[in-house]
């Protein structure tokens, strides 16, 4: 076994668990399966250890909220070192929202006291009879980690943070806790899993925890790994932080991802009202620099973590709100909402029912635009209606009304509502697009397209290519495929390592610096050609993953209003399907020849 | 031409837009630090950090400090790494 492993994941059946297991001095239930040392240093960890733990149960073609279904949360080799950002976890799933391999990430607390109940990721299956808390905890001195279960009826309907701070309060501060809310019971299809403020937070991962009857996970654990070289790592460590705290970081300390608000305004690129728009009127409204100057401030940053990019404005006393950049667009200039209060009590409630806030806004922005052509006998739910969007979430965290239909997503509100609303929803392979203007930002469509788990900005990077001068981000070349296929393998290879993407402009060499930390973590002799070969094998993973699942060429591409209308504000922003399908075909070749 | 700063570098500069007169993309920013020396985290000489980036006009992207300006253009300075 490597350093930086336990050598082995934990197999939790929770319909075989039995409550009073421990009692009778039972482990029905439980499987600790070794991982030898070739899987290990061929998928790492993260994302990469959890779709290839996911392709060996061969699941793939069964319905992700069935019994049988596994749900993944993979920890990393460097999860527990000293590394900034490292503290970080994968879930990993097949998507109850796109049919599709779901890979969401979440950090801090979790992770490192997750692996140090000795394993390198919790697999589940089953169904528990009723809601229950998966409690997993190992002491020092035992060989293996004990699973129980606890009834959790107590929670049913509570927040994410009710359950969090609950559970903790009930079993011991030591436990870090991983939770859904009222969405992840009610199998919204886009509910998270939450841990510390913080969410797993697209395609559904909460709906697949929620379909076990499991409430949240709770883990605390005293096993360490060893690390090959500590003094090295030791000073690796101090010499990321240092360069953590630099000019590369400076966005995510000072104002957070939310910055890219007013600049997407600027380049046409900040989706609004359904994306019929790249920019909005009172974006300025909704941005850091205005938030900051109206309403007091706090920072916060994952266990681990010098770059501290978490902002948190004030919405009453004692009260605040986390602000990602994707939330404000999603829930403001999507939902063409204004009013800076509105935007964030929406997110805040988001975050308690366990909602993605893209998907979330996604969803009812497109409802929203339904509503305006009068497809959607919905009058209340106009654009810009600030209790409309509130009471829109509380249906659908309920599914009460129409909340059932939108609970869906947009691919499946479109189907219910018919006249071809199916060429407006905001998604690809059923996930919503996060809040970059495909057409205003062209390698970015590609990602969007070709993207394992459908429209996303945390498994394609592309934005960063539209955002230089490899490129003319409104009209792009077949140039841009090789520069979209780099920046998928890169963050298949962060999510699996794992490190976090902000750190992503530290690294003059990223390849060449993650085989120096692995080789301190693991011992491995580990290269920058290795590591690029591993995240090309990733990635290859995930669509072999979908090619079980179902997955067809004609899938990867963008809805209908974003080929056949250019931008309105900005009219040379405008992408064919025959562009668009030249990308898509080029992608495949060069993915191919890679096979 | 008007230079419009966005994110960090309008933290740095204190103001959301000015007036510089330049020639080239290099005199703009070397211009800018001799005026504005907060922005010495991101103005390098006649470059600009690799965590910054400057565009032409809302179109292209520029880096050479040769590339020639005219009169009526607007530079944008912003934060290279633009997503989240």
């Amino acid at each position: 076994m490597p350093f930086g492993y336990h050598g082995s994941y934990l197999r939790i059946d929770v319909t075989r668990l039995r409550a009073d297991a421990l009692r009778r001095g039972r482990r029905d239930g439980v499987e600790h399966v070794p991982l030898d040392d070739a899987t290990l240093r061929q998928f790492l960890g993260g994302s990469g250890l959890g779709v290839r733990l996911l392709l060996d149960e061969g699941t793939a073609d069964v319905d992700p909220l069935a019994p049988e279904a596994p749900l993944v949360f993979a920890f990393s080799p460097l999860v527990g070192s000293p590394l900034t950002t490292s503290a970080k976890f994968a879930v990993v799933s097949k998507s109850p929202l796109t049919e599709r391999i779901n890979d969401s990430l979440a950090s801090s607390g979790f992770a490192v006291a997750g692996k140090r109940c000795g394993c390198d990721a919790l697999m589940i299956v089953g169904r528990a009879a009723e809601l229950s808390v998966l409690v997993i905890e190992h002491d020092g001195g035992e060989e293996q980690a004990r699973v129980r279960l606890v009834p959790a009826a107590a929670y049913r309907g509570a927040t994410c943070q009710e359950t969090e701070s609950g559970l903790r309060a009930e079993l011991g501060t030591e436990y870090r806790i991983a939770a859904i809310g009222p969405a992840g019971e009610q199998l919204v299809r886009y509910a998270t899993i939450s841990h510390d403020g913080r969410h797993a937070g697209r395609g559904g991962s909460g709906a697949v925890l929620g379909a076990k009857n499991i409430k949240a996970i709770a883990v605390r654990g005293t096993r360490r790994v060893e690390w090959a070289h500590p003094k090295e790592l030791t000073a690796l460590s101090r010499d990321l932080s240092k360069r953590s705290f630099g000019p590369a970081t400076a966005k995510y300390r000072e104002l957070g991802t939310a910055t890219n608000l007013l600049t997407f305004n600027r380049f046409n690129a900040l989706p609004t009202r359904n994306f019929q728009s790249g920019t909005f009127e009172d974006a300025v409204n909704l941005s850091p620099e205005q938030l900051t100057a109206t309403r007091s401030k706090t920072r916060d940053s994952c266990v681990t973590c010098t770059i501290g990019c978490e902002h948190i404005y004030s919405i009453g006393p004692n009260d605040g709100v986390r602000v990602e950049y994707e939330s404000l667009f999603a829930l403001g200039s999507l939902c063409g909402i204004s009013d800076p209060d509105v935007v964030l009590r929406a997110s805040r409630r988001c975050d308690e029912l366990g909602l993605d806030t893209i998907s979330a806004g996604g969803t009812i922005a497109f409802a929203m635009e339904c509503v305006e052509r009068g497809w959607l006998d919905e009058p209340w739910l106009r654009f810009g209606g600030g209790d409309a969007l509130l009471r829109a979430i509380e249906l659908i965290g309920s599914r009460a009304g129409i909340g059932d239909v939108l609970a869906g997503g947009s691919r499946h509100a479109a189907h219910a509502i018919g006249h071809d609303s199916i060429s407006i929803a905001p998604q690809v392979k059923g996930l919503e697009i996060p809040g970059y203007e495909p057409r205003a930002l062209q390698t970015m469509a590609l990602g969007f397209a070709v993207g394992p788990r459908g429209a996303d900005h945390n498994r394609s990077g592309a934005y960063e290519v539209d955002f230089s001068d490899k490129v003319d981000r409104r009209n792009v070349t077949l140039d841009a495929v090789r520069h979209a296929i780099e920046t998928e393998d890169k963050a298949a290879l962060m999510d699996s390592l794992i490190v976090c993407k902000f750190l992503r402009g530290v690294f003059e060499d990223f390849y060449a610096e993650a085989a120096v930390m692995l080789r301190a973590v693991t011992g491995w002799d580990a290269t920058a050609d290795e590591l690029r070969e591993t995240a090309k094998r990733i990635v290859a993973a995930k669509r072999r993953f979908n090619l079980l699942a179902g997955w067809t060429p004609a899938e990867d591409t963008l809805p209908e209003r974003f080929l056949n209308t250019p931008l309105p504000d900005d009219p040379t922003a405008s992408l064919s399907h025959d562009r668009l399908n030249q990308l898509v075909a080029e992608y495949h070749r060069q993915r191919k020849c890679e096979a | 031409m008007y230079v419009e700063f966005l994110g960090v570098p309008r933290q740095r500069a204190g103001v959301a837009e000015m007036v510089v007169e330049a020639r080239t993309l290099g005199q703009l920013l070397e211009a800018l630090s001799s005026r504005l020396p907060a922005l010495s985290e991101v103005i390098a000489g006649d470059r600009l950090h690799p965590s910054f980036a400057a565009n032409l006009n809302g179109d292209e992207f520029i880096s050479d400090p040769g590339t020639p300006l005219r009169a009526d253009d607007c530079v944008l300075i912003l934060s290279a790494d633009a997503g989240g």
